[in-house]
């Protein structure tokens, strides 16, 4: 058995060995079905509301969402993060403004944000877009500022003009730095997108749990909290996935 | 022969400077903010000037309407912190003391970092109602990851070359953990709960806003469905300057408390 084989089959142990024992202590009775689903019940229902309910859609909202912010954030935190690095003053002021600003509690600003664009999916990408623009700015400012300078030098010794040098040098040196800017977003993004759901009772599945906590619907609950972990961790393993074939 | 004199920076020499660049886009800011709210030029419902807000900020601050919602909001942020740090410094302890249980662990508690931890507190108002309880659970989860994971961060940078150095001179395991262990996290620790206090001032205030008797968090949402805007920028700005001064007062208590050690970098962001 490769290492590799057995920490898995070691922590999916764990977590199996931890529903089974809250699969036990439900079915004996040690704690109320008013307080907690069997996870058996919970899987069950939420694939009952992925085939007969209306998961998927809710689930296509979300990651709508997701997509969304991700684009926004991209195409302005990449604009931004390069006017930062040519402009080092203004890079330096505002890079020390954007991580107070980061570090913040802004998202209890979501009242401001629902009253401008109303209780919809608009509301929710209007603000979870920031927490995606905001490391893409400061990974692409850094990325750009820590650029090799033996590799300009090269660059110019070739005689490379501004075009050849900023496609051929700047982009490939900075690309995977952005990446890592990238990934940090999406973690964001996917973090603010499901909670603002469901505080907001708003778009997809965030709002989907908030709706089920609402009507005391236990099984419910615990199934779109399953939905909702389930989508966070497939997530987390596609972008580490695609980091490490990027960088290959 | 006239000497030169030193030259002193002007007013333009001084905004040229980071500090200058960044006191004039917040002024500007003000200023832009002051005379749309004054005019009305853009929805004169969402944008009160500064000074209506810094006057409902006076109210706030000078009597005693928001004394109970605040005492619950520390209530529940400071009991949050306490449990997190209870839990989370001795966890990250024992997962980093052995290679073999964080190769298992580590990737567990990454992947759990990442869920929404506002989504749990249905299951919290299951278990604690909607009284304080409940929000200090979601805060107590919210700085658990944090403070654990950089806990776990100090352990991997003790090098096994020093215990079996320790080992060898004799040293007693009190003595090695008083001399290797606890200088090389205490840093990362320090910087873990700082960290946590952030996540859990969010958690247990976002909280606040779903469902709640008392606290700040739900002072913002009542404001908010009263459509007493100034009031809720009020309070929000209230809310930023309290979580900016505890951060700083954190980063200063820490940095007398432990000058020499290795400090983790504003790891703010990543979490």
């Amino acid at each position: 058995m490769s290492e590799t084989t057995r920490l898995n089959a070691w922590r999916l142990g764990i977590i199996f060995g931890a529903l089974l024992i809250v699969e036990a202590s439900v079915r004996a009775g040690w704690i109320s079905t008013f307080f907690l689903a069997a996870p058996t019940r919970a899987v069950i229902v939420l694939w009952q509301q992925l085939v007969h309910g209306n998961a998927l859609v809710l689930t296509g909202i979300t990651l709508f969402e997701i997509a969304a912010c991700l684009a926004i954030a991209t195409v302005f935190g990449v604009l931004a993060g390069f006017f930062l690095w040519r402009y080092k003053l203004i890079g330096t002021s505002y890079e020390t403004l954007l991580a107070a600003l980061f570090s913040s509690p802004i998202i209890l600003a979501y009242p401001i944000f629902l009253v401008t664009f109303g209780r919809t999916s608009a509301a929710v990408i209007a603000l979870s877009s920031i927490f995606g623009l905001i490391p893409i700015i400061i990974t692409t400012k850094g990325a750009f500022q820590n650029v090799n300078p033996i590799l300009l030098q090269v660059g110019a010794s070739m005689n490379l003009n501004r075009k050849q040098m900023f496609r051929h040098i700047l982009i490939p040196a900075v690309a995977p730095t952005i990446f890592s800017g990238f990934r940090l977003a999406l973690t964001y993004v996917l973090k603010s997108v499901l909670g603002l759901e469901y505080v907001a009772q708003v778009g997809g599945v965030g709002m989907w749990l908030s709706d089920a906590a609402f009507k005391f619907e236990v099984e419910e609950v615990y199934a779109g909290l399953f939905g909702t972990i389930i989508l966070s961790i497939l997530f987390l393993y596609l972008i580490n996935r695609g980091e490490s074939w990027f960088r290959k | 022969m006239e000497l030169a004199r030193p030259h002193s920076p002007g007013v333009a020499d001084k905004l040229q400077t980071p500090l200058g660049v960044q006191a004039l886009t917040l002024l500007g800011l003000v200023v832009v903010w002051e005379f749309i709210g004054r005019a009305e030029l853009i929805f004169p419902e969402l944008f009160p000037s500064i000074t209506a807000i810094l006057q409902s900020l006076w109210t706030y601050v000078t009597t005693p309407v928001m004394m109970p919602h605040l005492k619950a909001s520390l209530y529940e942020v400071g009991g949050a912190i306490a449990i997190a740090a209870l839990a989370g410094v001795p966890l990250g302890i024992l997962w980093g003391s052995k290679r073999s249980w964080l190769d298992i662990v580590e990737p567990l508690i990454l992947y759990a970092a990442v869920v929404p931890k506002i989504v749990i507190f249905p299951v919290f108002i299951l278990f604690l109602g909607i009284d304080v309880h409940s929000k200090l659970a979601v805060g107590a989860i919210a700085a658990f990851f944090p403070i654990s994971l950089l806990t776990i961060a100090g352990m991997r940078e003790v090098k096994k070359v020093y215990i079996d150095v320790a080992r060898t001179i004799g040293a007693t395991p009190v003595q090695i953990a008083k001399s290797i262990y606890l200088p090389a996290i205490a840093g990362q620790v320090f910087t873990g709960i700082r960290i946590g206090l952030g996540a859990a001032v969010t958690g247990a205030l976002l909280a606040e806003t779903k469902i709640a008797k008392a606290g700040l968090g739900f002072m913002i949402v009542e404001y908010y469905g009263q459509f007493r805007i100034a009031d809720m920028y009020a309070l929000l700005l209230f809310i930023f300057i309290l979580a900016s001064l505890a951060n700083w007062a954190m980063k200063s208590l820490f940095g007398f408390l432990s000058p020499m050690s290795r400090k983790g970098g504003d790891a703010g962001m990543y979490f």
